[in-house]
């Protein structure tokens, strides 16, 4: 019975994952990360690792609302923002323990995300881009008229650590990246996916087919919003300070460069992107004025040569779609490995 | 980037100067913005960054290689020019069918520009010599020379612009790859080379307002990203498509700024949540904007 | 009753100084099959896009079973048993074609009716069938030919389950003999004939359409519109024989 189970898993490993090179990538990485900590004990890489997989729900949560609904908001740290300071405050001003204030920040963003879906349902296009860029600043210029409660400009400290030990914190961080990465998959391969493509692609049409689009766009608003403020309020409990910088412009402007980066509508892109890009940006302190520069130039000759990004790049380079079946195939392969069609003569696919 | 000024005076005089010679110096990066971004469909957040760059440019010819201010004037305009339409070939419009990706490469880009000087010139700010020094009486009211100056070099600039695409035989090539490229391209206009004239027009404007405007104020790296959010602004604003529109709307968020700093000053850092909460009033209550083409949308 | 299905009362839409269409009243039975005719530009595709609510009338009623239409957003118009498909076929392009239908199949009407059916798939499949471009479901929707692309509006439109549908020139692009395939599945469907998992009751028709031949070869009752204004309602072979019809369509002949 128990060999049974282990051979299903493994022929399920060896069909699902094995089968196909980007795949197994991402398998291999996600091992290496979780083992890194027995390997080293470099507090300065873990925290890299550790703040990165933050940033990667947040950009997975990004590429939900923009990749697959295509509601392209210029002011996605508006939830990332609200849920970091919900948090914060919580756990400062009522003492909320962290497993209290996470879901409570995440919830407040949520609400944002309801808020964030009204002009979304008015006006579209650039025009929403630029509604949603207003809300972050509007934001922000209330925690600056109330400085006694938000801490201003200087915003707030001291907010509770989410585990006892370093490793502990990163741990937690890991495998709640993981899970939130793991659940919007899900959500972004599920029937309710579909109705965000389409909405994506020509917004009437969804709605002649008896759609009720209003409820759809507003769903996915708070999906997205409750990735993106899970998120925050691990942020605000990892870095223990939560200042106006959570909800600045460079933030919503920093979470589009990773996803195009790692390519969109895919959700693993971001958060490919965000591995990548944030520990460059991190290692290039050691020059500290030529940082920026240097990781503008890396992300110019990257997008310049490969505009499709980085993940969907390597796919086409590794992996080609059966012109039969549609399923992706190692490259090397000469016939499919689902219907057996012969694909060593056509082109690849993108 | 707001301007103060010294000296007793009644406060309207203040809000009316410095919002038209600040929502003149907006309404240029505006202009030049959607006029790249009609022609070329390109969305080029960098186009701030190139006022930015012009600012330090003609900084580096007058003050540190010490060239007199015509000398400045036209090697900046040369120069700026130059990098601009280097930029679009090379970077930008072989990636031009990607709105996404054009949308990032022109953020890095104005982020390694800001970068770039900040590297050369450190983050201080500076100030730029003043074209006219002296003042002049208006009536009542005691102006400087330089607000004057940049007050007619603004306007002097709109008008041109709006001579050069309404009335004149090089804004009708202009007009018509805006309003459908394709059929233009059918009808013998080249395409691509109006997209560069457009790009060597649109840096243009940005290093009038330059020259003529910063000089009033101070100048660092990180100037161009409070212009961008109101450019960006200005054009949704006044309507996508209608240069008309976004130069309003480029005064009228310059008003609204310029009236905050001036009637509650304890409010000055608001100016930016009052500028994006008078632009969402505005779209929700008319989606299309100021001056959008209306098209009987579908619901 | 006819009245009791569907019935139009002095509809109105103006865009601008252009009266699209201008009080127009009709009725359609419930098992009627009705073509909509009239020259170009006449406000066809206008007057069925004020019925499904994609723009909004300036006056008039539209009463579908007793309720009034007017002012309902479109989802709920298709929920109540309307279902269009678009004259330039609006294709979602990045998804594949199955994909596409299966889209309506979520639609709460159709999801309501075809319970029994375990997986939507097999459901868009079906309808893929009906409109002849099964083979083509797992291809991006951008790839597919002009008159596949009309056949992908049809399927998407039946896979709503209407009790009403409505047909931009469904044949524009298609061949003759295709033409005329279609026009006979479209009849067979009329009738209350099954297709596959779908659940279909026979919906009532209204096929807009310039190839007359064929239309009128398959409606019972035909309406002709012209500068927005109705010109002539009757059967077949009272609408072939109009004069006012033949003026509108073929102009005045100048002595
Ligand atoms: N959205 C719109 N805005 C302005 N005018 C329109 C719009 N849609 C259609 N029209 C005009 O309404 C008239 C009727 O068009 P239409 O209903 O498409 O005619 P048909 O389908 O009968 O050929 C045409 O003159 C057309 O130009
Ligand atoms: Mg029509």
């Amino acid at each position: 019975m128990f060999a049974y189970l282990a051979r299903k898993i493994w022929r399920d490993f060896q069909g699902e994952i094995l089968a196909l090179p980007t795949r197994t990538i991402l398998f291999a990485a996600a091992v290496a990360l979780l083992l890194l900590p027995l390997v080293t004990d470099d507090a300065y890489l873990l925290r890299i690792v550790a703040t990165a997989s933050i940033f990667a729900v947040y950009a997975a949560s990004w590429d939900l609302l923009v990749g697959f609904s295509g509601q392209t908001t210029l002011g996605h740290s508006l939830f990332f923002g609200i849920a970091a300071y919900t948090a914060a405050l919580l756990n400062l001003r009522f003492g909320l323990p962290a497993f209290l204030t996470i879901p409570a920040g995440a919830l407040a963003a949520v609400l944002a995300g309801l808020l964030l879906s009204l002009p979304a349902l008015r006006v579209r296009g650039p025009y929403f881009s630029l509604a949603s860029l207003a809300m972050p600043i509007i934001l922000m210029g209330l925690i600056f008229s109330f400085p006694g409660l938000t801490g201003g400009e200087m915003g707030l400290s001291g907010i509770s650590r989410l585990a006892g030990t370093r490793t502990g914190e990163y741990y937690f961080l890991l495998i709640s990246m993981f899970v939130l990465t793991l659940l919007m998959w899900k959500i972004a391969t599920s029937r309710t996916a579909l109705i965000f493509h389409a909405i994506r692609e020509d917004e009437i049409v969804v709605r002649v087919s008896g759609i009720n689009t209003t409820y759809y766009k507003i769903l996915v608003f708070c999906c997205s919003g409750f990735f993106a403020g899970m998120a925050g309020s691990l942020y605000a409990h990892f870095l223990r300070v939560v200042g106006p910088s959570t909800l600045d412009i460079m933030m919503s402007l920093q979470v589009i460069i990773w996803g195009i980066f790692g390519g969109v509508v895919t959700i693993y892109g971001p958060v490919v992107g965000v591995f990548i890009l944030y520990p460059l940006l991190e290692y290039l302190r050691i020059i500290p004025d030529w940082r920026m520069l240097i990781f503008a130039g890396i992300v110019v000759v990257t997008l310049r040569f490969m505009p499709e990004g980085i993940s969907n790049k390597f796919q086409d380079l590794l992996e080609r779609q059966c012109p039969r079946c549609k399923e992706r195939n190692i490259f090397m392969r000469k016939e499919c490995r689902i219907c057996c069609t012969d694909i060593g003569t056509c082109s690849r696919v993108g | 980037m707001i301007v103060l000024q010294k000296g007793v005076r009644k406060l309207w005089e203040l809000i009316l100067i410095n919002g038209l010679i600040i929502g003149g110096q907006y309404a240029l990066l505006a202009l030049g913005f959607s006029l790249i971004l009609g022609v070329a469909r390109v969305l080029n957040l960098a186009h701030p960054a190139f006022y930015m760059l012009s600012a330090f440019t003609i900084y580096t010819f007058s003050q540190v290689l010490d060239f007199n201010l015509t000398v400045t004037y036209i090697l900046s305009l040369v120069f700026m020019i130059g990098l601009g339409v280097v930029i679009y070939q090379v970077i930008l419009a072989p990636v031009r069918a990607q709105t996404s990706t054009v949308l990032i490469l022109g953020l890095v880009l104005g982020i390694a520009a800001q970068e770039l000087m900040l590297i050369f010139y450190g983050g201080q700010f500076r100030s730029l010599t003043r074209l006219a020094s002296g003042t002049m009486q208006l009536g009542d009211a005691v102006i400087s020379n330089q607000h004057i100056l940049a007050l007619s070099a603004v306007m002097l600039s709109l008008l041109g612009v709006w001579f050069l695409l309404f009335k004149s035989r090089f804004g009708i090539p202009i007009r018509a790859v805006a309003q459908d490229r394709e059929v233009a391209n059918l009808m013998g206009i080249p395409e691509s080379r109006i997209a560069i004239l457009t790009m060597a027009v649109s840096v243009a404007l940005a290093v009038i307002a330059a020259a003529m405007v910063a000089p009033i104020g101070v100048i660092d790296p990180l100037m161009w990203l409070h212009p961008l959010v109101i450019v960006l602004t200005a054009v949704i604003l006044g309507g996508l498509g209608s240069i008309k529109g976004s130069i309003m709307a480029a005064f009228i968020l310059a008003f609204v700024e310029v009236s905050l700093v001036f009637l509650a000053p304890g409010a000055a850092f608001l100016r930016g949540a009052v500028s994006m909460f008078v632009m969402l009033t505005v779209l929700m209550f008319k989606p299309e904007g100021l001056y959008g083409v209306f098209m009987e949308g579908e619901r | 009753m006819a009245e009791d299905f569907l019935q139009v009362e002095r509809l109105c839409k103006r865009f601008g100084g252009l009266h699209a269409v201008r009080d127009v009243s009709f009725s359609v039975g419930r098992h009627e099959m009705v073509g909509l005719i009239g020259p170009n530009g006449a406000g066809k595709t206008t007057l069925v896009r004020l019925l499904l609510g994609i723009l909004r009338a300036d006056s008039g009623r539209v009463l579908f079973r007793g309720q009034n239409l007017l002012g309902k957003k479109p989802w709920e118009i298709v929920s109540q048993g309307l279902a269009l498909t678009f004259q330039n076929a609006r294709p979602f392009a990045r998804l594949p074609v199955i994909a596409n239908v299966m889209v309506s199949c979520l639609s709460p009407r159709a999801s309501k009716r075809g319970e029994w059916v375990k997986k939507i798939e097999s459901r868009a499949m079906d309808a893929l069938e009906f409109a002849g471009i099964a083979d083509m479901a797992r291809e991006p929707a951008s790839c597919l030919s002009q008159g596949d692309l009309k056949r992908l509006e049809v399927a998407r439109a039946i896979a709503c389950e209407p009790d009403l549908l409505i047909l931009d020139e469904p044949f524009g692009g298609l061949s003759p003999t295709e033409t005329g395939l279609m026009a006979k599945s479209l009849r067979r469907l009329h009738k209350g004939g099954r297709f596959g998992r779908l659940h279909s009751e026979g919906p009532a028709m209204i096929i807009i359409e310039h190839k007359l031949s064929e239309l009128m070869k398959i409606v019972d009752r035909v309406i002709v519109i012209n500068f927005g204004e109705l010109l002539a309602v009757g059967t077949p072979e009272e609408i072939v024989a109009n004069p006012q019809v033949i003026e509108a369509y073929i102009g005045k002949e100048v002595d």
